[in-house]
């Protein structure tokens, strides 16, 4: 983050002694704070002071890699809270959780059902990124070192949630080349906890029973040189948990507190045991805020299709809109003999379209042209969606040759495309279809 | 070294606004807070949840919803069933009927439903209109009639017919004047100024800003809500402090992850649990986001979602 | 960005209408053009009871609780050289709706004005001039540093300082009007809130004329980061162009009747 010329001059020496070239402290703190000159040209800016700079200008949330090879991923460094300001950088990473208090049974259905929901959303493959494996004390170190060696190699990250420090070594030796999150430092053990995180080159999950203890303890592992490290929203209740996530994440980005800047981890399993659809809500309220990996007792196609999308919609660039790949979708089981609608590639225009359509139960084939990602009028504006461009994308894709259907609905908002389509692609009969995706149910059930 | 956060109090407020009468009344909005930062400021007003039933009665639920209604035979006795169930703070009827393109039910068939409900149950009444924006005017203007005096939410005037409405529910009957802007934020602001300078109270109107099902656009939903707040809490424009109401249901319980039945989609499995997890997620979004209540569909997205919030205020 | 905050400078004794009823304690002119301005936009008021060496105090109080009693707690800012007088307005000012701006500092003569502004935790106006016009903006920035120390010694957040960069006359001093608004650009790149009397610029110039003027230096002014002025605020047309400049800047959120709010 940028220092403004009053940060640095409060810092400077106050002297005047125009040694730098500038007239004044100010003018040279005003110059420091554009890049025009260096702080080397003062002789009188203090260590401290220079250090003290130095932190301010680092970044206000560490990026911290997890995983490896397919599996790695980043958490954090996120530079505003709302992402209209600019946008979001890293999106929230989801976990099932895993104990070694659960019989065989139950892990492997956990297993099987993690395998099951994986599938692609606008580009995106959307599965559960992530395992929580907790280490349960009564079923014992063999037990839990069993349980880290099935969940491993699933192609997901672990977090191996284990504050015992022997039993974390153990399950560390399987599964550290994944590089897994070793979810186990606290007040007391954090020294050993650090060291064997360092020694296998992975990420550090820190608890506290409280903010006050969360932040003194992440305070002393940046002491001990360790910033590798994420933190646990307290678990005590949902209140607590949302508490911390956005407490701490408003004092990195806002306040510049570098204590608080590591990617949050935020256990909805434990806050709403039992009860699948209040996690459900909870999995959503921490995406929307602040939470970098949430993890919870289950996350089936229930949960994960809404979650999902809200996901990719606010980690979405304001600045780059959401695109679909062009090409032809046959809807309600369309083929060559089913009637044709075209539109943009603008990936909102798709779903509200696509769902429409799908609502009416006609078949069709949605052809979605390649517009930029914008919108009906303003592709057509920006000449993306024109008579020219859609008869030179059913060319270059060979329409033609796939579809035998010759009616083409063309969005009512550019009806005006109807004459020079028809002079541009012979053949066909062109239609012009409702100015609004709602009104396309009747329009289809209409013209059966 | 204790952690200290700066507070992010902000020394303006969100309007406080009272839905209904009596014991059953509710207050939205108060707070000088983001959602849910109960650690900057106490929020005295927490979240109000409603649940939707509409005109077409048990006929028009979705199927996992219909069971929880048995025994009913009419819109009323959905109502008072409705308004039994656990979470709810209000019941708003929809009365998507009166549209001309759809069945076009006459304005005063609809009323006399309105009428009946309002006299069955305590509840805070909010009524919603079927989208056809002369229609909503004339149906407005009688339901503020027949409620007179229940200070019942009018949902949702709109850029084309605030005029009537505002005259109607708001002036005429002091009813409580929701001002409809689907995702445009300029406009949400417009419309608030219009509705106070043809002289309804400020305090009495509420906003519907939008909402998209999740996966459906939201980013919009969510920019909208974080930009309205900041300028009524940061900067203070008292044009845009009215509280927010968002009708969830109508827009969740159409996508197709709630619709696609379990034969049509096997590995998605049960609908019913898709259709309150897009529901109850979405409604978790928007009040994370800033709306002030809720308007759900299926009791258990209503239970749920009443004890998010409960968990969280 | 907040908004930008117009001060009201038609409470003054340069207004003989204003000073007679200073004199006379007579409310009704007074209350009269406060809400002129109040209605057309103004966020604070200034009032310029001028040195008011004899009864400085008694003045200040009982235009202090006339205007915050009948205005719901209007914000003011309390411009005299009577010192005293500041204090004793303070004394009676009701913080509701913003702190009291003491009016004015320099860093020559008056420079203990914002030791009274820290002690009574009120805004300042600190105008970067010693004695005589500066010289260029080094010498501005000198003066600013002085008194930004001065100020933060005695415990005042940087932003309770605003800046004065003194507007000067197109008539005469034509050629120094770019410094100026450079010199504005500088507090705003040091994070520093500023404000002045804007509307010297176009002293001496014809009635007609002056809005104009006023609104195209304002607009300038804002773009450079200006974050206040005292102005005429039943100048529509300078109005106008500070609501418009608070859309361009994102410091108000536009709607189709933003003029009438």
């Amino acid at each position: 983050m940028a220092l403004k010329g009053l940060d640095i001059f409060k810092l400077s020496p106050k002297k005047n002694c125009k040694e730098c070239g500038s007239p004044t402290c100010m003018a040279f703190s005003m110059k420091v704070a554009q890049g025009a000159v260096s702080l080397d040209a003062c002789p009188y800016f203090s260590e401290e002071a220079k250090a003290a700079m130095s932190e301010a200008t680092a970044p206000p949330m560490k990026t911290i890699k997890v995983g490896t090879g397919d599996t790695e991923m980043t958490l954090g460094g996120e530079t505003v809270l709302f992402r209209h300001e600019k946008t979001f950088v890293s999106k929230t990473r989801y976990a099932v959780d895993l104990c070694s208090s659960m019989d065989d049974a139950l892990i492997d259905a956990r297993l099987e059902e993690l395998k099951h929901v994986d599938y692609d959303r606008i580009g995106e493959r959307m599965y559960v990124e992530m395992i929580d494996v907790e280490y349960d004390p009564a079923s014992g170190a063999d037990k839990y070192v069993e349980l880290v060696k099935k969940a491993d190699g699933h192609g997901r990250v672990l977090i191996l949630d284990c504050q015992d420090v022997e039993v974390a070594k153990a399950a560390l030796e399987i599964c550290k080349a994944s590089k897994p999150i070793l979810n186990g430092a606290n007040p007391s053990n954090y020294e050993e906890m650090s060291k064997i995180a360092t020694e296998a080159g992975v990420a550090l999950g820190v608890r506290g029973a409280n903010e006050d203890e969360l932040y003194d303890t992440l305070a002393a592992l940046e002491k001990l040189g360790n910033k590798n490290l994420l933190f646990n929203a307290c678990e005590g209740s949902a209140k607590a948990a949302f508490a911390t996530a956005v407490q701490f994440r408003k004092a990195a980005i806002k306040d510049s507190n570098r204590t608080c800047g590591y990617p949050s981890i935020v256990n909805v399993s434990k806050i709403a045991k039992g009860d699948w659809h209040l996690q459900a809500a909870l999995l959503s309220l921490f995406t929307v805020k602040y939470g970098s990996i949430v993890i919870a007792e289950h996350i089936g196609y229930a949960e994960a299709l809404p979650l999902y999308g809200l996901r990719q919609n606010v980690f979405t660039d304001p600045q780059k809109p959401m695109k679909v790949a062009p090409g032809v979708y046959p809807i309600n089981g369309g083929d060559e003999n089913s009637i044709c609608l075209t539109t943009v590639d603008f990936a909102l225009t798709y779903f509200v379209v696509s769902g429409e359509l799908e609502r009416s139960g006609v078949p069709c084939n949605l052809i979605i042209n390649d517009a930029g990602g914008l919108s009906v009028l303003t592709s057509w504006a920006a000449g993306k969606f024109s008579s020219t461009s859609i008869a030179n994308f059913f060319k270059e894709q060979d329409i033609e040759g796939k579809i035998k259907c010759r009616k083409l609905c063309i969005p009512g908002k550019v009806a005006v495309l109807k004459g020079e389509l028809e002079a541009k692609m012979p053949g066909w009969e062109i239609i012009v279809a409702p100015r609004e995706a709602v009104q396309l149910v009747k329009f289809l059930k209409d013209m059966q | 070294m204790p952690f200290t956060a700066k507070s992010g109090k902000f020394s303006a407020n969100i309007n406080t606004l009272t839905m209904g009468t009596g014991d059953k009344a509710i207050v939205l909005g108060g707070e000088n807070v983001l959602p849910f930062y109960t650690f900057d400021a106490e929020i005295e007003n927490a979240p109000k949840v409603g649940i939707e039933i509409t005109d077409g009665g048990l006929e028009a639920e979705p199927e996992c919803v219909k069971k929880y209604y048995e025994g009913c035979s009419t819109v009323v006795d959905m109502a008072k069933k409705a308004a039994t169930f656990e979470g709810v703070d209000f019941l708003s009827i929809h009365l998507e009927g009166g549209d001309p393109n759809g069945e076009n039910k006459p304005t005063d068939e609809l009323i006399n439903i309105v009428k009946e409900v309002a006299d069955a149950v305590d509840l805070p009444i909010v009524v919603c209109g079927c989208k056809n924006v002369e229609k909503d005017a004339e149906i407005f203007a009688k339901a503020s009639e027949v409620l007179n005096g229940k200070n019942a939410v009018m949902l949702a005037a709109k850029e084309e017919n605030y005029k009537n409405v505002g005259a109607s529910a708001g002036l005429a009957y002091k009813q409580i004047v929701g001002a409809e802007s689907a995702d445009d934020i300029n406009l949400a602001k417009q419309l608030n100024v219009l509705l106070t300078q043809l002289g309804v109270d400020a305090k009495s109107i509420v906003m519907n800003v939008g909402t998209a099902a999740a996966g459906y656009g939201y980013e919009y939903v969510v920019s909208t809500m974080d930009r309205i707040k900041a300028a009524a809490l940061q900067q203070g424009d008292a044009t845009l402090q009215m509280p927010i109401i968002t009708p969830v249901a109508s827009e969740t319980w159409g996508v197709k992850e709630s619709v696609a039945t379990e034969e049509d989609m096997p590995e998605w499995g049960p609908t019913e649990e898709r259709g309150i997890d897009m529901e109850v997620e979405t409604a978790a979004a928007d009040l994370a986001s800033g709306s002030n209540a809720v308007i759900l569909k299926h009791p258990v997205s209503v239970a749920t979602i009443s004890k998010m919030i409960k968990a969280l205020v | 960005m907040a908004k930008f905050v117009a001060i009201g400078e038609r409470l003054s004794t340069t207004a003989p209408i204003i000073n007679k009823a200073f004199t006379e304690r007579d409310p009704e002119p007074i209350l009269k053009r406060a809400e002129q301005q109040l209605k057309a936009g103004a966020t604070y008021l200034d009032v310029n009871i001028g040195p008011a060496e004899s009864d400085g105090e008694d003045l200040m109080k009982w235009a202090v609780e006339l205007l915050q009693g009948n205005f719901d707690n209007v914000p003011l800012a309390l411009d005299t050289s009577n010192k005293k007088a500041i204090e004793a307005g303070i004394a009676v000012y009701n913080r509701a709706k913003g702190k009291p701006i003491v009016n004015s500092a320099d860093a020559a003569g008056r420079i203990e004005y914002l030791d009274l502004a820290a002690a009574n935790d009120a805004i300042c106006i600190a105008l970067c001039n010693g004695e005589g016009i500066a010289k260029d903006n080094d010498e501005r920035m000198g003066y600013c540093q002085l008194l930004l120390e001065r100020g933060l010694e005695h415990g005042m957040e940087a932003e309770d300082i605003w800046f004065d960069p003194l507007f000067l006359v197109v008539k005469g001093m034509q050629d120094k009007q770019m410094q100026v608004l450079e010199c504005i650009k500088m507090f705003s790149d040091m994070g520093l809130n500023s404000t002045g009397g804007l509307s010297n610029n176009s002293n001496g110039m014809p009635k007609a004329i002056r809005p104009i003027m006023d609104s195209a230096l304002v607009a300038m002014a804002m773009m450079q980061g200006l974050t206040s002025a005292i102005v005429n605020p039943n100048d529509l047309r300078l109005m106008e162009t500070i609501k418009s400049c608070d859309v361009f800047k994102g410091n108000t959120l536009y709607a189709d009747s933003y003029l009438e709010i």
